[in-house]
């Protein structure tokens, strides 16, 4: 158990609540879901796109966190330490198949086919203000596309893009290299660019 | 970056494409954003490629967040409760 008075690299707002809830108050635990319920549910629907497993997904992460809480290491942001039990939690429910197949992403199939196929215009949907073209209709392209996306790919780009992690948190959480997840988050991002695009040329 | 030759400036505008992330993320050193923006000012084509892209990961950034249902979240305090109350016997 470490000392309750010892500063650690990553205090923050969750540190102070683990000390008490691992000193005894496993009451306070209660404050823990309140303040990460509603992240982790919307990083299970991104992930699984069915608010039923998304729910169990949640529930999964947070009956392993209470069991494993005494473990936590304080030099890691508890945030960090939840979304890895999260991922974990979410790739046990997958549903192989049912939306994207594992696949790699090469560039390649990012590039123009030929010079004709290379805009010189700035489309609508990239040159309004957010406000104005994120409405319900494009949040769905972007919801459906992240599901299309093959699961690795999805994984980096919603933990990056969608729930605001660092490349080395995002690193940290999947195992992986920064090297790796600047790869597999570019590829997600020209993946996602091109259904926005498909979308709006197909109007 | 800056040659006007079009083989020459196919090949920048594939160097660019490979780090588009990165510099819109700011993880590049200086000198590469430096050589970047000069190729984007005289490249439309990857002008409209940096702002597409700019533009998909603002969308996925301020994607509307649901809240979460209150049938589950009485389900879930309850199920912890449960298990809060088995480690205090």
């Amino acid at each position: 158990m470490p000392n309750p008075s010892e500063k650690t690299k990553n205090d923050d707002k969750d540190t102070e609540l683990i000390r008490s809830i691992n000193d005894g108050r496993q009451d306070l635990f209660y404050e823990l879901v309140n303040r990460y319920e509603k992240s982790l549910y919307n990083f299970g629907l991104r992930m699984c796109d069915n608010p039923s497993d998304a729910e169990d997904m949640v529930q999964d992460t947070f009956l392993n966190v209470f069991k494993y809480l005494e473990g936590f290491r304080y030099e890691t942001k508890f945030r960090n330490w939840l979304y890895r039990v999260a991922t974990s939690a979410c790739l046990k429910k997958k549903r192989r198949s049912k939306y994207a197949p594992d696949r790699e992403l090469s560039l390649d199939e990012f590039l123009p086919a030929n010079e004709s196929d290379v805009s010189v215009e700035l489309p609508r949907w990239a040159s309004q203000p957010l406000d104005q073209v994120l409405d319900g209709e494009l949040a769905g392209v972007i919801r459906q596309a992240l599901l299309d996306l093959p699961e690795k790919y999805r994984l980096v780009v919603v933990l990056r893009d969608v729930e605001g992690f660092t490349t080395q948190e995002t690193a940290e959480i999947l195992d992986l290299t920064p090297t790796n997840i600047k790869v597999r988050l570019h590829r997600a991002r020209l993946f996602l660019r091109e259904a926005l695009k498909s979308y709006y040329e197909a109007d | 970056m800056k040659q006007t030759d079009p083989h020459r400036c196919h090949e920048n505008c594939l160097v660019l494409f490979e780090r588009l992330s990165e510099y819109i993320d700011r993880e590049l050193d200086a000198p590469t954003c430096k050589d970047i923006e000069a190729h984007i000012k005289a490249c439309k084509p990857c002008q409209v490629c940096l702002e597409t892209l700019k533009q998909t990961v603002a969308l996925c950034r301020n994607l509307e967040r649901r809240q979460v249902p209150d049938t589950f979240s009485l389900k879930l305090k309850s199920a912890i409760f449960d298990l809060v109350d088995k480690k205090a016997d």
